[in-house]
């Protein structure tokens, strides 16, 4: 079984979720087996404002161990990620990060911001 | 979760059989920015689901947005949102996204749309527009294009209409092929991997990473 902890730079609880990859797609959001689909399937919610379709920068999540567990990043994911706040070297967007190895031991943190660009010139 | 809203269609607008303009007036005036989008949830099942909308609309309107959107066969977004009768009540999220022009570029700016994906780039125009000192070229590869006369008439734009399938060609043959210059920047929007195409196009003749902004639906 892979396990993937979640920690909330908000302060929820964290979270512990074992899971088998092989047994996704755990709900209809992101890509299959992708943190964002194992954390939806087990009842621990990230945001997702494009429905999961790497049109946003909304579930972006911090990995902190286990990167190498998870697919590695394609040019549309890097491009969103560009945008994102509070951008680290182990930023991944939740909806497009798929764990691979059905052994992995993945540590996340949701950051405390998510991208949501407003002009503040216009009303 | 985000905070949710909620708008009351007020006003369909039918651009052919399968696409459609839906005006919500909402329940407190929304900010945003040129380009960005909705989260609509969608009663599906029983349940709710997420369908992202760019919204068509001008920000300077704050107390309406306009979607514009093709039936999807099939698709529970588009046929809820086609079904839904003049008054009926839309909630929602947002505003979301981060393909956005807030300013008129300082170089000379390049709007690639393909089908509804002329969507974002109507809000981007208008304000772009209003303050533009280099040219702002609008390439629309539609058979149905939507606000044509309205973006064509904007200071500064300049509007050329083509057939879907010739977009890439014609990008290529415009701001590839045609000079060495490097300097433009270029904002891509539309449905399936054309976008991703034109995106390695342009990148790969050397344009800058960040001067190709895309949104891909």
């Amino acid at each position: 079984m892979a396990k993937l902890t979640v920690r909330h730079e908000r302060g929820e609880p964290e979270q512990l979720i074992e899971f088998d990859p092989r047994a996704a797609p755990f709900q209809h959001d992101g890509r299959p087996a992708s943190i964002l689909d194992v954390m939806l399937g087990h009842g621990a919610f990230l945001e997702h404002a494009c429905g999961g379709s790497c049109a946003c920068t909304t579930c972006h999540v911090v990995v902190r161990e286990g990167a190498a567990a998870l697919s590695p990043a394609e040019e549309n994911e890097e491009d969103m990620l560009d945008r994102a706040v509070g951008l680290t070297p182990t930023s991944r967007l939740g909806c497009q990060a798929v764990v691979e190895d059905p052994d992995a031991e993945i540590v996340v943190v949701v950051p405390r911001h998510t991208v949501n660009l407003v002009s503040g010139t216009h009303g | 979760m985000a905070d949710e809203r909620h708008g009351r269609l007020e006003a369909v607008t039918d651009h052919g059989q399968e696409t459609r303009s839906l005006v919500f007036a909402l329940d407190a005036p929304l900010r945003f920015a040129p380009g960005q989008f909705v989260s609509c949830l969608i009663p599906h099942d029983g349940a709710r689901i997420v369908r992202p909308y760019t919204i068509a609309s001008n920000p300077e309107e704050s107390e309406r947005i306009e979607l514009l959107l093709d039936r999807v066969p099939g698709g529970p977004g588009s046929g809820w949102l086609f079904a839904l009768p003049l008054g009926g009540q839309l909630a929602f999220t947002g505003p979301w996204g981060v393909f956005t022009l807030e300013r008129a570029p300082d170089a000379e700016a390049v709007f690639v749309a393909i089908g509804t994906g002329i969507a974002p780039i109507r809000p981007m125009l208008h304000r772009a527009s209003s303050s533009a000192t280099r040219p702002l070229r609008l390439l629309y590869a539609t058979t149905n294009p939507v606000y044509r006369d309205e973006l064509a008439a904007l200071p500064g734009v300049t509007l050329e209409l083509i057939p879907p399938a010739g977009v890439v060609d014609a990008v290529r043959a415009r701001w590839v092929d045609a000079d060495a210059d490097r300097s433009r920047r270029f904002f891509l929007c539309g449905v399936g991997g054309v976008v991703p195409r034109l995106r390695d196009l342009l990148r790969g003749a050397g344009y800058e990473r960040r001067a190709v902004q895309y949104e891909r639906w």
